[in-house]
C-alpha cells in the first residue's frame, strides 16, 4: 500500500510540481483575466467623454434632476452642458467645448421632437446617458416606485409546471455556470488524460516500466498512475475555481449580475458523480491506449478519437439547450463519453426525470469500470511488447 | 534448497514458442550463467521468473516458492533494455526506484548517496538523467538495482556500454555481492565474462536448454585430446601420436592420432630433444563451446 501512495505522490508531483505546470495552471485564467481587463479599457478609453450640451427650448429642464454619479467602474458619465441658444451650443461644438448636442422642440413634451447636433456620432453610452438624463427629468414629478418600475421596464420569468427551473429573461447569466463547467471539465479531463497517455508511453519509451513492474504489481502501477493524474486535473479544476471565486468576490461590488447567480446543491452533486466517472473512464482509455502504442506522437492521435466526442456537446450546446429533451439530447447524455458534459447542460435548463439521471449515472459508473478493467488488462498485455499491437483476440482470452 | 528454479517452462507468443521446455536452478550464492545467442529465449525466461510474463506450462520457484509481491523487494533486476526516468535529476530517480524496492524515504536518500559516491556519479547527482553519458546511466541502472540489497540479483547483459574500467568494476561488484551469500543470474552472450565469472551455466538455443551444469565439467565434457606447445626451436613435421598441426597464436596446437595419450606424445618430444615452453591440454573456450553447440557439432565425449 506504501509503494501503491509513492506512485500516486510521484505522477502527482511530477506535473504539479513542475514550473510548466504552474505556468499553465495560471495562465489560463491570468490570460483570460488579461484579456477581459484588456477589452473593457480599451472599450472605456475609447469613449469620448468631452461633454455634450442640449438647448432646451421646450422648457421643461429649468431646474434640472441630475443623474447620480454612476457606481459602475466601466460606466463613465460625462457632463451635461445646458446652452441658451443654438448658437452658443454651436459654437461650443465647433470649438470642441462639447461633442455634440440635442435641440429640445419646444412641443418636445408632446412630440418627443428632439435632433442631435454633431461633428462626428457620439458612442451609443453617451446617447444612453442622455436618454436616462432626459428620462429622470421626465419621471422626477412620479412617485419613487412608479418611477423605479417605468425605469426597471417589462420583466418576464419562464417556470418549468414544478417550479423547480425558472430563467427570467434578464438572467441571461445563468447560462454562464453550465456553460463554464462544460469548459473546465472538457480542459482539465483532456490535459490530465493526456498526462496519463503520456506517462505509460513515456515509461514504455525509457523502458522504465520492466523496473517499476518487477517492483510492484502491474494493476498497483496502473491504479496509482490513474488516482496520481485524476489529482493533477482535480488541482487544476480547484486552482481555477479558486480563480472564479476571487473573480466572484471581486466582480460582485462592480457587477450587479454575479451577486444574482444562482447554483443548487443538486446541480452541484449532478455534477461531481457525472464528472468523477467519467474522469476516470477516460483516464483509463488514455492508459489502454499508451499501453498499446510505443510512441508518444502515435498514442496522441489514437487519443483523438476518444477526445473529440467529449467537446461535441458543448460544439451541440445551443440545440441542447433550447430543446434538451430532444432525441438528440437524450442520445448524447446516454452515450458514455459525451454524457458528462452533456448532463450537466441539460440538467440546468430542465426538469431531469430521476430515471434518466440514475440510468446516465449508472452508465458512466459501468463505463469507467469497464474501462479501468480494460486498461489493466491492456496494460498486462502490452507494457512490454514494442511495435506489435495487442489483438481483442489476445485482450479478451483467459490467459495473459 | 535453490534460489531460483526453472521447472519445464512453455511459452509462446502467437504462433511463435520463444520458450520450450526449459528448466534449470540456480543455487543460493553462486554465480550463475544464462547463455545463448540471440532470440535464444533468455531475456523471455527471466521475465517469466520476474512474473512479468506468465508461462503457458511450467513451474517458477524463487525464494521458495511462486514470486509474491513481498518477494519483489527481495530481488534486483538489471534488465537488458536500459532506462530511466529521463526527465528528472539522477537522485530523485534513485530514491524513487529505491523507495518502489521497499526502503523508506531517509534509507533511500542515504544509500544513494554513497551509492553515487562509489560509482563516481556524486558530482551528477542534480543532472537530469538525459544528460548523462550512456556509461553513467548504465552505472545508475546498476545502483537500482543492488540499492535495496537484494538476495538475488538478475541482471541482463550487465556488461553493455561500459569501459574496461567500469566494466572491472561491476565484476569486482558482483564477486563481492556472491562473497556476501547474494544470488547472482547473469544472462549474457559475452562468453569471457561467463568464463571469468560464472559457477555454473545454462546454455539455451531456439528456446531449448542445449547445455546445462558446472562450468569446470561442460569444459572438460567439451575438451578434446588436443595439445598446446610453444617450441621456441620449432617442431618437426611429423611426431608420432600426432596427426595434425594447427599453428594458434604462436603455439602450436597438436591434434592427437586415435588412442594416443598426451604422456606419449610429451615423451616423444623429449625423447626428441625438443625445446619446449608450453605444453598443456587444450581445453575448449566456451566460446568455442558455445559455437559448437550452437551449430550442432556438439560434445567430443
Amino acid at each position: 500500500m506504501r509503494k501503491f501512495f509513492r506512485i500516486i505522490l510521484y505522477e502527482y508531483s511530477r506535473h504539479v510540481l513542475r514550473k510548466r505546470f504552474i505556468f499553465a495552471l495560471l495562465s489560463v485564467p491570468l490570460m483570460i483575466g488579461l484579456l477581459m481587463a484588456i477589452s473593457i479599457l480599451a472599450a472605456v478609453l475609447s469613449i469620448n467623454t468631452t461633454p455634450i450640451g442640449y438647448v432646451d427650448q421646450s422648457g421643461f429642464l429649468a431646474h434640472p434632476v441630475q443623474l447620480p454619479p454612476s457606481t459602475d467602474f466601466f460606466t463613465r458619465r460625462v457632463e451635461i452642458i445646458p446652452y441658451q441658444t443654438e448658437a452658443e451650443a454651436k459654437a461650443a461644438l465647433e470649438n470642441s467645448a462639447i461633442q455634440a448636442y440635442y435641440i429640445l422642440k419646444p412641443d418636445y413634451l408632446t412630440t418627443a421632437d428632439a435632433s442631435l447636433v454633431f461633428l462626428k456620432d457620439p458612442d451609443s453610452s453617451i446617447k444612453n446617458q442622455f436618454m436616462d438624463f432626459l428620462q429622470a427629468n421626465l419621471l422626477a414629478s412620479q412617485p419613487a416606485g412608479i418611477a423605479t418600475r417605468i425605469t426597471e421596464g417589462t420583466e418576464y420569468t419562464i417556470q418549468s409546471p414544478d417550479g423547480k427551473h425558472s430563467l427570467a429573461g434578464s438572467e441571461w447569466y445563468n447560462i454562464l455556470v453550465p456553460m463554464v463547467a462544460g469548459v473546465l471539465f472538457i480542459i482539465v479531463i483532456l490535459t490530465s488524460g493526456g498526462y496519463l497517455l503520456r506517462a505509460v508511453v513515456e515509461e514504455k519509451e525509457n523502458r522504465t516500466i520492466e523496473i517499476i513492474v518487477t517492483s510492484v504489481s502491474p494493476g498497483q502501477l496502473l491504479a496509482g498512475k490513474i488516482i496520481g493524474n485524476i489529482g493533477v486535473g482535480l488541482t487544476q479544476i480547484l486552482a481555477w475555481m479558486i480563480f472564479i471565486g476571487l473573480f466572484v468576490l471581486v466582480g460582485r461590488s462592480h457587477f450587479q449580475w454575479i451577486q444574482q447567480i444562482q447554483i443548487s446543491g443538486s446541480y452541484v452533486l449532478l455534477m461531481i458523480l457525472a464528472l468523477l466517472p467519467a474522469f476516470v473512464m477516460v483516464a483509463a482509455l488514455m492508459a489502454a491506449i499508451g499501453s498499446t502504442t510505443t510512441e508518444t506522437r502515435e498514442a496522441e492521435q489514437i487519443s483523438g478519437l476518444f477526445s473529440l466526442p467529449i467537446t461535441v456537446p458543448y460544439i451541440l450546446a445551443i440545440p441542447i439547450i433550447t430543446n434538451p429533451n430532444s432525441p438528440l439530447s437524450l442520445f448524447l447524455s446516454f452515450f458514455p463519453l459525451t454524457a458528462p458534459v452533456t448532463l450537466t447542460l441539460r440538467a440546468a435548463f430542465t426538469e431531469l426525470p430521476l430515471w434518466q439521471e440514475s440510468l446516465n449515472l449508472l452508465v458512466l459508473f459501468l463505463c469507467a469500470a469497464g474501462a479501468v478493467w480494460l486498461a489493466a488488462r491492456t496494460f498486462r498485455l502490452g507494457m512490454l511488447r514494442y511495435g506489435k499491437r495487442i489483438s481483442w483476440r489476445e485482450l479478451f482470452s483467459k490467459a495473459g | 534448497m535453490p534460489a531460483v528454479e526453472l521447472s519445464h517452462i512453455i511459452k509462446s507468443f502467437g504462433s511463435n514458442r520463444a520458450v520450450n521446455d526449459v528448466s534449470f536452478s540456480v543455487d543460493k550464492g553462486e554465480i550463475f550463467g544464462l547463455l545463448g545467442p540471440n532470440g535464444a529465449g533468455k531475456t523471455t525466461c527471466l521475465r517469466i521468473l520476474l512474473d512479468i510474463f506468465k508461462p503457458d506450462r511450467g513451474e517458477v520457484s524463487i525464494l521458495g516458492g511462486p514470486m509474491t509481491e513481498a518477494k519483489k523487494d527481495r530481488i534486483g533486476y538489471l534488465p537488458e533494455e536500459r532506462g530511466l526516468y529521463q526527465d528528472i535529476q539522477l537522485e530523485r530517480c534513485l530514491i524513487y526506484l529505491a523507495t518502489l524496492k521497499g526502503l523508506s524515504t531517509s534509507d533511500a536518500r542515504q544509500r544513494v548517496s554513497q551509492y553515487l559516491e562509489r560509482f563516481d556519479l556524486a558530482e551528477y547527482r542534480h543532472k537530469k538523467l538525459k544528460e548523462l553519458s550512456k556509461g553513467m546511466q548504465q552505472k545508475a541502472q546498476l545502483i537500482v538495482t543492488l540499492i535495496h540489497e537484494p538476495e538475488v540479483i538478475i541482471i541482463d547483459e550487465p556488461f553493455n556500454s561500459l569501459d574496461p574500467v567500469n566494466t572491472q568494476m561491476v565484476k569486482d561488484l558482483l564477486r563481492e555481492e556472491r562473497d556476501h551469500g547474494k544470488t547472482i543470474l547473469m544472462c549474457t552472450h559475452q562468453m569471457h565474462q561467463v568464463e571469468e565469472l560464472c559457477d555454473r551455466l545454462v546454455l539455451i538455443d531456439h528456446g531449448q536448454t542445449v547445455l546445462y551444469g558446472a562450468l569446470e565439467e561442460i569444459r572438460h565434457r567439451f575438451a578434446t585430446h588436443d595439445i598446446l606447445v610453444r617450441a621456441p626451436d620449432g617442431l618437426p613435421n611429423t611426431i608420432r601420436g600426432v596427426q595434425k598441426l594447427e599453428p594458434i597464436n604462436g603455439s602450436t596446437k597438436l591434434v592427437l592420432s586415435p588412442g594416443a595419450t598426451a604422456q606419449e606424445v610429451l615423451h616423444e618430444l623429449v625423447n626428441q630433444n625438443i625445446n619446449l615452453e608450453q605444453f598443456e591440454i587444450a581445453v575448449p573456450t566456451l566460446d568455442e563451446i558455445f559455437i559448437r553447440v550452437v551449430q550442432g557439432t556438439g560434445e567430443t565425449s
